[in-house]
């Protein structure tokens, strides 16, 4: 989902969370404290511990008998977390992505930034471009425009999306390279493969039933009382109520949505950027991708946004184990 | 597609980096770092509200609050030590955890430790506690002042103010300041509001210095002036209400400011002139800025109700959207700029912490005000800005990658140094050769009044190296606790002395220190030559009840180490027994309790000889002990010493010497007096009887034990 990282957390979009720890923890057992009892009662003891990372709030949850393997858990996790923003946040100046972006070049990239980027391009060329990394150069160009209360004009936009182009990057494991001109942006898969980084830090530590919260989600195992892990998906346009709710809940998902972070206050105009226009895709107001890895969920449910409701759906037919669900714009 | 928000936009992250990178230094000096964990954090945010991992690379903890299964930024909270270390009045700074809301009010500002003296001491923690409650919901974005005892009760804007306390008006300027710039720096980093970063210091270019007319300045921008005409002013009160309430012609102008940025040479030396432009630098601290602000107009910011010293009220200085604290430096006012307008004017000091960057545009506001009713009126305020910007190639721009260096006051200090080398290396040939000066008993006492005058004015009051006990303290607690010792470097002269007094214990055990390089023994030393004139006799203190008073330093000494190694804060209070701090440190110009502690032991010398040296100073009883490492008994001796002759035992002022003729080492001054005596002819007994029966005795060094 979404992808307005340097707003503070307070932002709207997350309350569509809600549904998110919300049904799993809060709605019915009424919150963190009776959670913890419950567990207690089931001889397990839990620890949720939450920060901020890419520009939002993250929570880590997790359940087993020991409480000092619980906190060390919850500490690697957000170390796993703080890896992969160093990698591939653009809100970072320092990270490898921010250099690479100011450089064009990046010699001895991290794992990170590798697979990320590598999974991205792929993605672009099984989207013909639908979905694409670089569209970069697109976001000051709105961001500027939207300032000072208008649309962009034609011409800025189009030079914009002349720089576009995923076959303008290329990958080697001791280099990447980019065309004079072009941009990198992860939003679209950081949050989902930060998650999937995050479960692989708890199971390390033998942690079994964990969610993670990275603004997507992922959940293994079941509740510390037994019960299956649920996710509720917010309505779009009214966050405050579910528009569903996935149970049992296991694996990953990922939500993309145009009211996150809206240039325009009917949501015509968002976050998301079609590549091929520069403008923001029409159909969908959200899409919700679930996935064996929070990396394909997050970028699967971006591209759906752009590919609309029924290339979506065949793009997600080609991955395994993956389904989606659309909203449509009302 | 997805595109981020700072792609184009590198350098506020970057500042942010390296705003990080000082903190990160900041926090590995032992003296400064926070104190706080996650345990005590949650202390202080209990649930509901939930303490979020902290923040990578600034010492911030997200302060979260759960709403709905969601999370939301409740607070950023920081220890304020952290991003600004400002000494107290007490000399460590205070600790206060402050909660920063993501609207930038203060959700909660709490004291996590404090050592000033009038909390303490006199008034109890209380007020402080309810003076720190005052800033919960007033804003980050503002600068607030800390005013008289009640002055929100009469009137003061509670936007704005906080209450002082009567008798802290020195600690509380501290605290508030800790708050404000210790919030600025994570309001930048966490919030993304403010112009600069506390770890990028921007200084003016000295050598972009070339001598310009107020009307060249004027043409450059580098002087700028904000005018507002009455008729401007009744357009932006007329939605108030009010209508025409000036008089005057409508173009007239009713306020006209100018102002400029000082510290650039090409400016302020222009301005000032080079005399008063160079008195202006070597008052302002480093890092410290500048602006000058000349009312010309009959509504004057500047006018009667301006407090000297003081936050201007009406004027606000601001830069990117955020009030920089800006003071009067109630400086010497006669005298102006030719071409500067005439009226009344000030010079506004910003603080090195503030993080203003003078490179990047900032905004002057100026308030006026209007009322609006007869009986009771209300009060109508309208804002007028002016913007100024400096070109950047007047500024260097010195990201502080390496923090303070403990070079730099050896630097800094060295001509100090060299003075304090040249005394020592002067002093020791004289104690050492004893037929030389010292037998001399004339010219030997001028000699050491001389250099005790020097240890007083030039070591003492001048370079601030009185050694103290707390050197001691901060030996402990490095060996139990912080395993660093770096805090030596930064006192220069401090650590010349040590190793100085170090070497002469060794040789000639405490008094090398005690009698000639100690400031507050120097100064005792010459109020005692009162005495006489005064006519006061000393008391003679009764044998058993001296020695039984010389064990009481001991006592003290063992109390103060031990405090210190277990960690308690009890070491600094008992520290405060050493009058060092008030008498040499602050000249006297401290609480009434201290300033009349030190003047009472100064009173009791005239009585009791250096009865605090021998009785309670807690230093000088570590150097008795370390002096029993002595190598040399140096003092020399005859048979007759003691029996029968007791000459330099009664003339002793120290009780140094036993009945039986022996030197008491750990009790001796090293003031030579006895050893004038021994080389005298004229004065020692045994061998004014040994001329008479016409042979020469040479004396000779007896063990002292």
């Amino acid at each position: 989902m979404p992808r307005s990282p340097s707003r503070p957390p307070s932002q709207p979009r997350r309350r569509l969370l809600q549904g998110a720890l919300g049904v799993a923890a809060m709605s019915t057992f009424g919150g963190p404290l009776a959670f913890r009892t419950l567990a207690a009662e089931h001889g397990l003891e839990s620890r949720t511990r939450a920060g901020l990372a890419f520009g939002t709030t993250v929570a880590l949850t997790v359940a087993g008998p020991d409480a000092g393997t619980l906190d060390g858990a919850l500490s690697d996790g957000f170390a796993a977390m703080r890896a992969v923003e160093a990698a591939g946040s653009l809100l970072r100046a320092d990270s490898a992505l921010s250099r690479l972006n100011r450089a064009g070049r990046l010699d001895a990239p991290p794992e990170h930034l590798l697979t990320m980027l590598r999974f991205a391009l792929d993605l672009a060329e099984r989207t013909e471009g639908a979905f694409d990394p670089t569209v970069q150069p697109l976001w000051p160009v709105w961001a500027e425009a939207s300032a000072r209360g208008a649309r962009p004009d034609p011409a800025t936009l189009r030079a914009a999306v002349a720089c576009i182009g995923w076959r303008r990057v290329s990958v080697a494991t001791d280099r990447i390279l980019l065309e004079p001109g072009t941009a990198l942006t992860l939003n679209a898969v950081i949050q989902g493969y930060a998650a999937d980084r995050a479960m692989a830090a708890l199971r390390a530590r033998g942690i079994a039933d964990a969610f993670v919260d990275t603004g997507e989600f992922g959940a293994a195992g079941t509740h510390p009382d037994g019960t299956p892990w649920r996710l509720g998906i917010a309505d779009p346009r009214d966050p405050g109520t579910l528009a569903a709710t996935l149970a049992p809940f296991t694996g990953f998902a990922a939500t993309s949505g145009d009211y996150n972070m809206s240039f325009s206050p009917d949501h015509a105009d968002h976050h998301i950027f079609d590549p091929a226009t520069g403008y923001s895709p029409g159909g969908l107001s959200s899409v919700t991708v679930t996935a064996e890895t929070g990396l394909v969920a997050d970028g699967l449910s971006t591209a759906c946004m752009v590919l609309g409701a029924e290339r979506g759906q065949r793009l997600v037919a080609g991955w395994p184990g993956c389904s989606a669900r659309f909203v449509g714009k009302t | 597609m997805t595109a981020g928000r700072n792609g184009s936009h590198p350098t506020p992250w970057l500042h942010r980096f390296l705003a990080g990178l000082v903190v990160a230094l900041l926090a590995s000096c032992p003296a400064v770092a926070g104190q706080l964990d996650r345990a005590g954090m949650e202390q202080y945010f209990p649930v509901p509200l939930v303490v979020g991992e902290r923040d990578e690379t600034l010492p911030v903890w997200p302060i979260l609050k759960q709403e709905a299964g969601s999370y939301e930024v409740f607070a950023y909270a920081f220890e304020s030590v952290d991003f600004a270390p400002i000494p107290g009045f007490g000399g460590t700074p205070p600790d206060l955890l402050v909660a920063l809301g993501p609207d930038g009010a203060f959700r909660d500002v709490k004291v996590v430790s404090h050592h000033e003296p009038v909390f303490l001491e006199g008034l109890g923690s209380e007020p402080l506690f309810a003076f720190v409650e005052q800033y919960v919901g007033m804003s980050a974005r503002r600068p607030i002042r800390v005013g008289r005892p009640n002055a929100r009760g009469s009137g003061a804007s509670p936007q704005n103010t906080v209450d002082g306390i009567s008798m802290a008006t020195a600690s509380t300027r501290v605290i508030n300041e800790s708050i404000l710039a210790a919030s600025l720096a994570v309001a930048r980093a966490k919030l993304g509001f403010g112009a600069t970063n506390a770890g990028l210091t921007v200084v003016a270019r000295p050598d972009a210095d070339e001598s310009l007319t107020v009307s060249e300045l004027s043409a450059r921008g580098w002087v700028r002036r904000l005018t507002v005409t009455n008729g401007q002013a009744d357009e932006a009160f007329r939605d108030a209400g009010l209508t025409a309430a000036g008089d005057g012609p409508p173009e007239a102008p009713l306020t006209d400011l100018t102002f400029a940025y000082l510290n650039a040479p090409a400016i302020g030396r222009s301005l000032l002139g080079p005399e008063r432009f160079g008195a202006l630098m070597r008052e302002l601290g480093p890092g410290d800025h500048a602006v000058m602000v000349v009312s010309h107009g009959p509504e004057n910011p500047l006018g009667e109700d301006f407090v000297l010293g003081s936050i201007p009220e009406r004027l606000t200085l601001t830069q990117g959207g955020l009030a920089v604290n800006a003071r009067d430096m109630a400086i010497e006012r006669r005298g102006g700029a030719p071409g500067l307008p005439d009226g009344p004017w000030t010079i506004l000091r910003i603080t090195g912490a503030a993080g203003f960057d003078p490179s990047a545009p900032w905004t002057l506001t100026e308030r006026i005000v209007r009322e609006r009713g007869q009986i009771f009126p209300e009060k109508i305020a309208r804002d007028f800005s002016a913007d100024y910007a400096l070109p950047a190639r007047l500024f260097i721009r010195e990201a502080a990658e390496a923090g303070p260096s403990w070079t730099d006051p050896w630097r800094a200090r060295g001509p100090e140094l060299g003075v304090i080398a040249l005394a020592l290396a002067g002093l020791v040939p004289v104690l050492m050769r004893q037929t030389g000066l010292v037998a001399d008993r004339r010219r030997f006492p001028a000699f050491r009044l001389a250099f005790l005058a020097f240890t007083l004015v030039f070591v003492g009051w001048y370079a601030q190296a009185q050694l103290s006990i707390v050197t001691l303290i901060g030996l402990v607690r490095a060996a139990t606790v912080t395993h660093d010792l770096a805090f030596l470097l930064y006192d220069p002269p401090s650590l010349l002395l040590w190793g100085f007094v170090l070497v002469s214990l060794v040789i000639w055990g405490r008094g090398t220190f005690c009698g000639w390089l100690c400031p507050f023994g120097a100064l005792q030393e010459f109020v005692a030559l009162l005495a006489k004139p005064l006519r006061i006799r000393q008391v003679a203190v009764p044998p058993r009840l001296d020695r039984w008073l010389r064990q009481v330093k001991y006592g003290l000494l063992a109390g103060i180490l031990v405090a210190a190694a277990v960690g308690s804060p009890l070491a600094d209070s008992l520290a405060e027994a050493e009058p060092f701090k008030t008498a040499i440190t602050l000249y006297f110009v401290r609480a009434w309790p201290f300033v009349a502690y030190a003047a009472g032991l100064l009173i009791l010398n005239l009585f009791v000889y250096k009865g605090f040296c021998r009785y309670l100073c807690p230093l000088g009883a570590s150097l008795a002990v370390l002096g029993r490492l002595r190598l040399l008994d140096w003092i020399p001796r005859r048979a007759e010493c003691g029996s029968p002759c007791q000459l330099c035992k009664v003339r002793c002022r120290y009780g140094a010497i036993r009945p039986a003729g022996q030197i008491d080492y750990p009790e001796c001054f090293q003031c030579m007096d006895c050893v004038t005596i021994i080389h005298d002819p004229g004065q020692c007994v045994p061998e004014v009887v040994a001329r008479r029966r016409g042979k020469r005795i040479l004396p000779q060094p007896v063990a002292a034990e």
